[in-house]
């Protein structure tokens, strides 16, 4: 039996070096990303990648304000993604609502709902604010202190609690059914005709 | 200058005088170049538009919709473009607030179902005949139960706080900041 404990370093030196980001773009901080991507910021060298699969990515980055339509999604995308898994949250609105404080319509704190490990202040961080970011939780992958998705794990009750209160319990089922009444009244129609 | 800012607008008001002519219910008038404005009472609003998509104004840009809350009505905007007259038009009808209803003008021009929906959502502005009015749109299930809408005396500030659990900025007991 291999102790794989031994090889955490190893291991965590290796993921810092190949973050997969799944290409889900909240807010006003999805402009920042072509630039980060491309030519001129070149993020690959880091050996990151957009990936459309949650499945296979590892960084999830909320790239801006979001709204409780979205948080459902972020939350579902973020479950569905293996672990190990990190989040970066982009901008002030993640934060504490930023311009958005009034807001009806935007989450105030985003790390009562899910786990954030690295958040960049500033509306909106440039490309090399976003870099520094991801050069911290490189940094904290390779000390083994982006324990995020331990975190979510360890506290699911208190996340878990949050999300309930802001949507209600039995979220997940209603949101899912509820185009369903719509999409039988057309089928309905259909056989009609 | 004020008579610079108010020069008129020939051709629009050739166009404005056209229109009257076969909707003589409507009050119109020349903003400025190419912006015409037609007041139009709630009931005829179908009939306006048909003379209107008739005579040269074949796009509904936008229907937005204004809370005017000391008179006690909501001001419904319909934003027409003309491409062969070269103009916008907006065509305002008024409607008492406490019972919003109109009727739609989504066989006229078909775009707006989407905006009725809209206008309904957020301003419980009710277009009879359109059968999509209750469709989820924006609004998340659990704010339309509240009754989130922008209309004045909502008490957004209000909701949000109650929503989100931010304490007030001044409260004596805070534990969670907003600013």
């Amino acid at each position: 039996m291999v102790d794989w404990r031994l090889y955490e370093p190893l291991i965590n030196f290796a993921r810092k070096r190949s973050m997969w980001i799944v290409a889900f773009c909240t807010g006003c901080g999805g402009i920042e990303m072509p630039p980060l991507m491309t030519s001129r910021y070149d993020l690959e060298r880091f050996g990151m990648m957009p990936n459309p699969a949650p499945r296979m990515a590892d960084l999830f980055l909320i790239t801006g304000y979001v709204t409780p339509k979205t948080l459902k999604r972020i939350i579902i995308t973020y479950e569905m993604q293996p672990d190990p898994k990190y989040v970066l949250a982009h901008g002030s609105c993640p934060l504490n609502g930023g311009i958005y404080w009034d807001a009806y319509n935007a989450i105030k704190h985003l790390d009562k709902y899910i786990p954030v490990d690295v958040a960049i202040a500033g509306c909106m961080p440039r490309p090399e604010a976003v870099m520094d970011g991801i050069k911290k939780i490189m940094d904290l992958i390779e000390t083994g202190k982006a324990d995020g998705w331990k975190r979510y794990k360890e506290n699911y009750e208190y996340y878990k609690k949050n999300q309930d209160e802001l949507f209600g319990e039995g979220w997940r089922e209603k949101t899912a059914r509820r185009w369903i009444p719509w999409l039988m009244g057309r089928e309905k129609k259909r056989e009609e005709e | 200058m004020a008579e610079e800012v108010k020069a008129s607008w020939s051709k629009g008001e050739e166009i404005v005088r056209m229109l009257l002519e076969k909707a003589p219910y409507a009050e119109g008038t020349v903003r400025r170049e190419r912006r015409l404005e037609f007041k139009v009472p709630a009931d005829r609003i179908v009939d306006f538009l048909r003379t209107a998509k008739a005579n040269g104004f074949e796009l509904l840009l936008q229907i937005t919709a204004v809370d005017w809350l000391k008179e006690g009505e909501i001001e419904l905007v319909y934003q027409l473009f003309s491409i062969s007259h070269g103009t916008h038009a907006m065509v305002k009808t008024r409607l008492p607030r406490d019972e919003a209803r109109i009727s739609t003008v989504m066989d006229i021009y078909p775009v707006a179902e989407t905006y009725e929906r809209d206008a309904h959502e957020f301003f419980k502005v009710t277009f009879e005949g359109n059968p999509k009015l209750e469709m989820p749109w924006i609004l998340e299930d659990e704010d339309r139960e509240v009754g989130v809408s922008h209309r004045k005396d909502f008490d957004m500030l209000g909701y949000v706080k109650r929503k989100y659990k931010l304490l007030d900025r001044f409260d004596e007991d805070k534990e969670n900041y907003v600013i």
